[in-house]
């Protein structure tokens, strides 16, 4: 009984000045694949932050072409392996990881951006702007997708004399072409909370419409673009592969893409050279889901125990 | 001292719904005078939420103010921009919500919420601002305030967080308070509490108060005055101790009998037959007819007019005078 008590008031003191933000930290830590998701992500930053001082070789090099070990097994030297020319394997999963962040970050801030500005507009405005709104977002979400982006890519590539803006553009269009399906998400939050009482309340109170977007409505969607972007994140990345894969990427960056593609004219003579930048593209969207699903479950405010 | 502060001519506020229009309101008249507390009474359709939205013109869509008058301060609202109608909302006319855990956004902690309004209307810093919302909860009986004003809504009570409502209401000093069944969902204890908060800090600030109810013995206790709406318009007003008295509409008459008393000693509670009309296809005349036990051709034919029988004793009825109704609550030797 008396043990019940002291645990009833620890619990008590916890709660005790915990926002909304501590609430859902404190759910998420108890959430353990949440926390795979987000240990397996920060391991794939810290291979990008450090890429230089973890690769055994540089970025450029081919240390295989010279010693006649092009798709040489993994050994000892070369931890997963050399590819077609004689680069190290893993180097070249260590420096795709800056990219494969930076098109998954770059790509869903874009989206997001985008997403929420449409969502939130449409949403709390209704009426014709929402109608107008809503008729060009399921306009780009009938047009497929890959189709387009591809011919944009090749379009913009042949236009341009360096050969496009690279991995950039390649981020551009793809933040480009995928934020209709989240302004929507985004769009119907906002309309289950712009008719909650507390939005009547701050009308009352002589509340502009900008500021009770911004004030009151944003922060009660915010769960969802959070949520929305992690998941973005990993589809971005998915989607900046299966672009290099096909061959229409950046051929000046390293991507993993890139380097399933080179690897899918050898698969059975050397599995390495496609077998572990595979393995990390999967990885980092693993964490990625994982940790945006996790998310989810903590941020959502209906789902409080 | 009686100054007319706010007084609402014919005000007719519709729903255009899917099935039909809905005269939720159709045609209003009442006044308020500075200072005082008017009780806003009637069945839950009987337009009295709507009343209250219409003079802050914040009728939630499909709703649509047609016509009437909203005269504050001799000034009609319904003529005024959306802009210098931010002016008098929250500034000159505050509105309190009867749930305070929908009506207070759960994002933000209660020193966001009070500051919001502050702000808004008054050109100090943020630290006075500060200030003046740790005072504003000490006024509304909030304890350790400097602790409780950085809390989010979810961690305080219902009273707690109704008391917080109230706080935000006041924190410009409006002279007219719009209080929609401030206490319904709260429990009785607390309710008399909130009550009893409420009319003090009225008369300390000297504001006036329309207090919209179902519950007469709320109105009874707090009230200057008493409107009786049904099914969108009026069917008496006049002061407290009339209404419970000297009722002249049946329909008063109806609702204080429904009012379960310890004073009545009956065993049965009486309850008023049917329900209120369709509000899209109202009866004909009186609207209360239907359901009116003194009810006589003339009154399924023409709607009647509110008539001054008194000095300040309006009803709505063609028999007021002829039915001698009896107070339930055995008024007339009271006098």
């Amino acid at each position: 009984m008396q043990k019940i008590l002291r645990e009833l008031i620890q619990e008590k003191n916890k709660t005790k000045g915990a926002s909304q933000w501590n609430i859902a930290w404190r759910r998420f830590k108890k959430n353990k694949t949440a926390l795979a998701g987000f240990f397996i992500i920060g391991i794939i930053i810290f291979m990008a932050a450090f890429d230089s001082l973890i690769a055994p070789y540089g970025p450029n090099t081919i240390p295989g072409f010279y010693s006649g070990e092009t798709r040489a097994p993994p050994s000892s030297k070369y931890l997963f392996g050399t590819d077609y020319v004689g680069h190290d394997v893993f180097s070249q999963v260590v420096y795709g990881a800056s990219s494969a962040l930076f098109v998954g970050f770059a790509a869903a801030l874009i989206v997001m951006l985008l997403a929420t500005v449409v969502g939130v507009v449409a949403g709390f405005y209704g009426g014709i702007v929402d109608n107008i709104l809503m008729r060009i977002t399921e306009i780009f979400l009938v047009i497929p997708f890959l189709l387009i982006l591809l011919v944009f890519l090749k379009v913009i590539t042949a236009l341009a004399p360096s050969g496009g803006g690279g991995l950039f553009m390649v981020t551009l269009m793809i933040g480009i072409f995928s934020w209709a399906a989240n302004a929507r998400i985004i769009r119907g939050e906002v309309l289950r909370v712009k008719e909650q009482e507390y939005i009547e309340a701050a009308t009352a109170l002589g509340a502009t419409k900008t500021r009770i977007m911004i004030r009151h409505i944003l922060p009660n969607v915010l769960h969802v673009i959070i949520v929305l972007t992690t998941l973005m994140i990993a589809t971005a990345i998915l989607v900046e592969a299966g672009i290099s894969f096909l061959g229409f990427g950046d051929p000046n960056a390293i991507t993993w893409g890139q380097q399933l593609q080179k690897a899918s004219e050898a698969v059975k003579e050397a599995w390495w050279e496609g077998v572990f930048p595979g393995l990390f593209i999967t990885l980092l969207v693993l964490g990625f889901t994982l940790l945006g699903n996790g998310l989810r479950d903590s941020l959502d405010p209906r789902l409080r125990e | 001292m009686n100054k007319e502060l706010l007084r609402i001519e014919g005000l007719k506020t519709y729903f255009d719904t899917w099935a039909g229009i809905v005269k939720a309101v159709d045609g209003v008249d009442i006044e308020v005078i500075e200072g005082e507390t008017l009780g806003l009474v009637g069945e839950s359709g009987s337009g009295k939420s709507v009343t209250a939205l219409s003079i802050m013109r914040i009728v939630p869509s499909p709703g649509k103010i047609i016509e009437g008058k909203i005269i504050y301060k001799e000034e009609n609202l319904l003529e005024k921009s959306e802009k210098a109608l931010r002016e008098i909302r929250g500034k000159e006319i505050a509105y309190i919500f009867q749930d305070p855990s929908t009506s207070l956004n759960p994002v933000l902690t209660i020193a966001d919420q009070l500051l919001e309004v502050i702000l808004a209307h008054q050109e100090i810093s943020k630290k006075e601002a500060l200030e003046k919302a740790i005072e504003l909860l000490k006024l509304v009986e909030i304890p350790d305030p400097d602790v409780k004003i950085w809390n989010y809504p979810h961690q305080l009570s219902g009273g707690m967080k109704q008391r917080i409502a109230i706080a935000r209401a006041i924190a410009s000093q409006p002279n007219l308070l719009l209080a929609d069944e401030p206490t319904t969902n709260l429990d009785v204890t607390i309710q008399a509490q909130i009550l009893e908060l409420m009319q003090n800090l009225r008369k300390r600030l000297g504001m006036a108060m329309i207090l919209i109810t179902h519950d007469m013995g709320v109105v009874a206790d707090i009230a200057d005055r008493i409107t009786v709406l049904y099914a969108g318009r009026v069917c008496e007003s006049a002061d407290t101790k009339t209404i419970f008295y000297k009722a002249k509409h049946p329909y008063t008459q109806a609702l204080l009998t429904a009012v379960p008393s310890l004073a009545l000693r009956t065993d049965k509670l009486k309850v008023i037959p049917g329900n209120i009309p369709n509000l899209i296809e109202p009866p004909s005349g009186c609207r209360f007819h239907p359901r009116c036990e003194y009810a006589i051709e003339k009154c399924t034919e023409k709607i009647p007019e509110l008539i001054e029988i008194e000095p300040g004793h309006k009803v709505a009825c063609f028999r007021a005078l002829e039915i001698n109704l009896e107070s339930p609550l055995g008024g007339a030797k009271n006098n």
